[in-house]
């Protein structure tokens, strides 16, 4: 029971193939140390949610192995369902009863006995504030509060390891903070083993001792958020231009450069940029543009993407026509730069040169959305998944948007 | 894969259905109505031109049939809700537990037979009040007998609901479902009509019904006569039947759920 320095998750070689033809999770290893925080960082449908329901024990994987809490999740997947706790991404409250009820079917389930259950029920609705509300049907619940019900109920059992699949989707700062809290704490306080997963890159720098990314089903980097971000030596700077016209001007430029080892080229890659992505799509409009998320595919220069995942990109230089198709106004370029600081006079003199007019130049030292980037090629919140995902996605977090405003 | 059953696991599933049913009042008073015009209106308007069947008046006749559809109904919806569970994920959140998908679903199945059990007996209370069943000392002892056959009819069309379920995937299934499974199981149960009195390849397609011997027993309770053609012990057959036909549907069901992905 030495928990603190086994290692709690052991996975080799895992794979799942879907319908035969679909390669979601693609023979991904690693290891997962007793009380540490894990972040599966990944795109749509990079494989996330699929190696999460092979460790729970709800799908069987296509080949490969994996123990959690020492046990195999095929063979001995009774005990492994013991020692979990699975926060999924989807939805899974029974809205016709009530928050207590929700947490006490729950605690049955886990043959909590009836003292015990009635204690931890109380505990996990005080650290998640919902006691004045547990009496209430969920139906009436904002998003935030189901989200809050659906962690505390995953910890009701207290399990030895977590599975926190995109715990704070659709939530407002605010809450995401307070969820943020609750997870650090738990962590610390009862030593639970956490994977989460997330497409917030902030969200995984902030909470998880080490990031795992992941895309089209394979692990791409593993390391701590510090050690990914040093990976990346210089700083990035950030150009941005009045008219997206003219990037295609001065990329050549840039590459000619020694000093600048990589250009990428962005999309104003706000969440409300992504929505509206979504929005247009589901209107029908945009849609030769929007599907592929071509324009966002940038990368270029000394890239280090591997053979077969650039003939996946579906458009490897910069279209002119995906441009005019985007209401999104202006574009960005990321350079990375050895010494940002200094180069930064003769970024701008190059651009002036090249007639193009700036609006603002922006230095910052790498983020993990930048290493991101440079391990997949591409920008973490392009929508790659299939017009369901999204729709579905968009879905989510409308419902847990709308619902914050009653409560 | 042989696992162990949980008793606190097919209690609380049961304990859910229980309650889901109790707070979707709308909708217990939308079944009962239906059931009660079919009664009134088919019992009165027929029966005043029929006058009865047997010994009995057409109302009488009619009763045990008619509580049979609120049985069949109500079973069969609640083994499909299935399908419901899976769509909002409340599926995930039973299947991850440390308890056996054997467990989850006897609790369910159990669920909607005590559900549509109670479903039948407003509608007996019902029926009573009518007029239909002659007031003896007999039939307190019937009505007993009744609650008790209704759990054995409800349990295999639960089980009939619940291997639906696990199969179909959508929601527009339900139409098919209502149109060439239940409509027909119904209306060939010998509800309306006595068996003696059809062409002989409905006979046939009736004695392959098994609410047809839900039916049977039913009114053996609180009627206290059988279909003649079955003879003095019909009511054995048709518990033999039910009996059979539970066995079969609890196992399809129980197979074809723990078969199903999320
Ligand atoms: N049951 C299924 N049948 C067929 N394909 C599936 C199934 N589940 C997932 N997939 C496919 O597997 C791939 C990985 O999906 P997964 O849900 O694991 O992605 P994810 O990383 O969780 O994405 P997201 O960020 O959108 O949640 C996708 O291409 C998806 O379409
Ligand atoms: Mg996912």
């Amino acid at each position: 029971m030495s928990s603190a320095k086994t290692d709690t998750i052991e996975v080799s070689g895992l794979t799942k193939v879907f319908n035969g033809k679909v390669r979601a999770v693609d023979t991904i290893s690693f290891i997962v140390k007793g009380g540490e925080i894990l972040g599966f960082l990944g795109p749509n449908g990079a494989g996330k949610t699929t190696t999460l329901n092979m460790l729970s024990t709800l799908l069987k994987p296509t080949s490969g192995t994996a123990t959690v809490n020492g046990h195999d999740i095929v063979e001995e997947s009774d005990a492994v369902r013991r020692s979990i706790g699975y926060v999924f991404q989807d939805p899974t409250l029974d809205i016709e009863l009530t928050g207590r009820e929700n947490l006490d079917f729950h605690g049955r389930l886990y043959n909590l006995n009836r003292n015990l259950r009635k204690q931890r029920i109380k505990e996990m609705l005080e650290i998640v504030q919902l006691t004045d509300r547990a009496d209430n049907l969920v139906k009436t619940y904002s998003g935030g509060m189901k989200r809050r019900l659906e962690i505390a109920r995953g910890l009701l059992h207290h399990p030895k390891v977590l599975f926190l699949d995109e715990p704070t989707l659709g939530l407002d700062p605010q809450t995401r903070h307070s969820i943020w809290e609750h997870i650090q704490r738990l962590n610390q306080e009862k030593k639970i083993t956490i994977i989460l997963t997330t497409h917030y890159t902030e969200e995984a720098d902030h909470l998880c001792d080490r990031i795992l990314i992941i895309d089209f089903g394979k692990i791409v980097a593993l390391d701590t958020p510090d050690k990914l971000k040093a990976q990346l030596e210089g700083d990035v700077v950030s150009l941005t231009f009045k008219a997206p016209e003219m990037i295609p001007k001065v990329h050549p430029l840039f590459e000619k450069k020694k000093w600048i080892r990589r250009v990428h080229l962005l999309s104003v890659d706000d969440n409300q940029a992504t929505t509206n992505r979504m929005m247009n799509m589901m209107h029908g409009m945009a849609a030769g543009s929007g599907m592929t998320g071509g324009i966002n595919h940038g990368s270029t220069g000394r890239s280090r993407m591997p053979k077969h995942l650039e003939k996946m990109q579906p458009h490897g230089s910069i279209n002119q026509n995906s441009f005019s198709n985007q209401a999104l106004g202006s574009k960005r370029l990321n350079l990375l730069v050895d010494d940002g600081g200094h180069r930064i006079p003769s970024i701008v003199k190059l651009v002036d040169e090249a007639g193009v007019a700036l609006e603002s130049v922006e230095l910052h030292k790498p983020t993990l959305d930048d290493v991101f980037i440079s391990v997949t090629g591409r920008n973490i919140r392009d929508q790659r998944g299939s017009f369901m995902e999204m729709v579905r996605r968009h879905r989510i977090m409308r419902q847990a948007r709308g619902r914050q405003t009653h409560g | 894969m042989v696992q162990p059953l949980s008793g606190q696991a097919i209690y609380v599933v049961l304990l859910r259905e229980l309650k889901r049913y109790w707070r979707a009042k709308a909708r217990i008073i939308s079944s009962v109505a239906q059931s009660f015009f079919f009664l009134a209106i088919f019992g009165l308007g027929l029966g005043g031109f029929i006058g009865g069947v047997g010994k009995v008046s057409y109302l009488s006749y009619l009763a045990p049939g008619i509580i049979c559809m609120g049985l069949l109904f109500g079973s069969v919806f609640s083994g499909v809700s299935v399908i419901f569970d899976r769509q909002f994920g409340f599926m995930k959140e039973m299947l991850v537990a440390p308890v056996s998908r054997t467990s989850i679903i006897l609790g369910k199945i159990l669920g909607g037979a005590v559900t549509a059990s109670i479903q039948g007996i407003i509608l007996m209370a019902v029926a009573g009040i009518m007029g239909a069943f002659t007031p003896t000392p007999a039939l307190a002892f019937g009505a007993l007998a009744a609650i008790g056959v209704m759990l054995l009819i409800t349990t295999g069309f639960v089980g009939l609901g619940v291997a639906i379920g696990s199969t179909l995937n959508d929601f527009h299934a339900f139409q098919l479902l209502s149109t060439f499974v239940i409509w027909p199981l119904f209306m060939l149960s010998g509800a309306f009509f006595p068996i003696d009195a059809v062409p002989l390849p409905l006979q046939v397609a009736m004695l392959f019904d098994p609410m047809f011997y839900g039916v049977e027993l039913l009114r053996w309770c609180l009627l206290g006569v059988g279909t003649p053609m079955l003879g003095p012990f019909g009511w054995l057959i048709s518990l033999g039947v039910l009996t059979g036909f539970n066995a079969l549907m609890i196992g399809i069901g129980t197979y074809l759920f723990s078969r199903a992905q999320v």
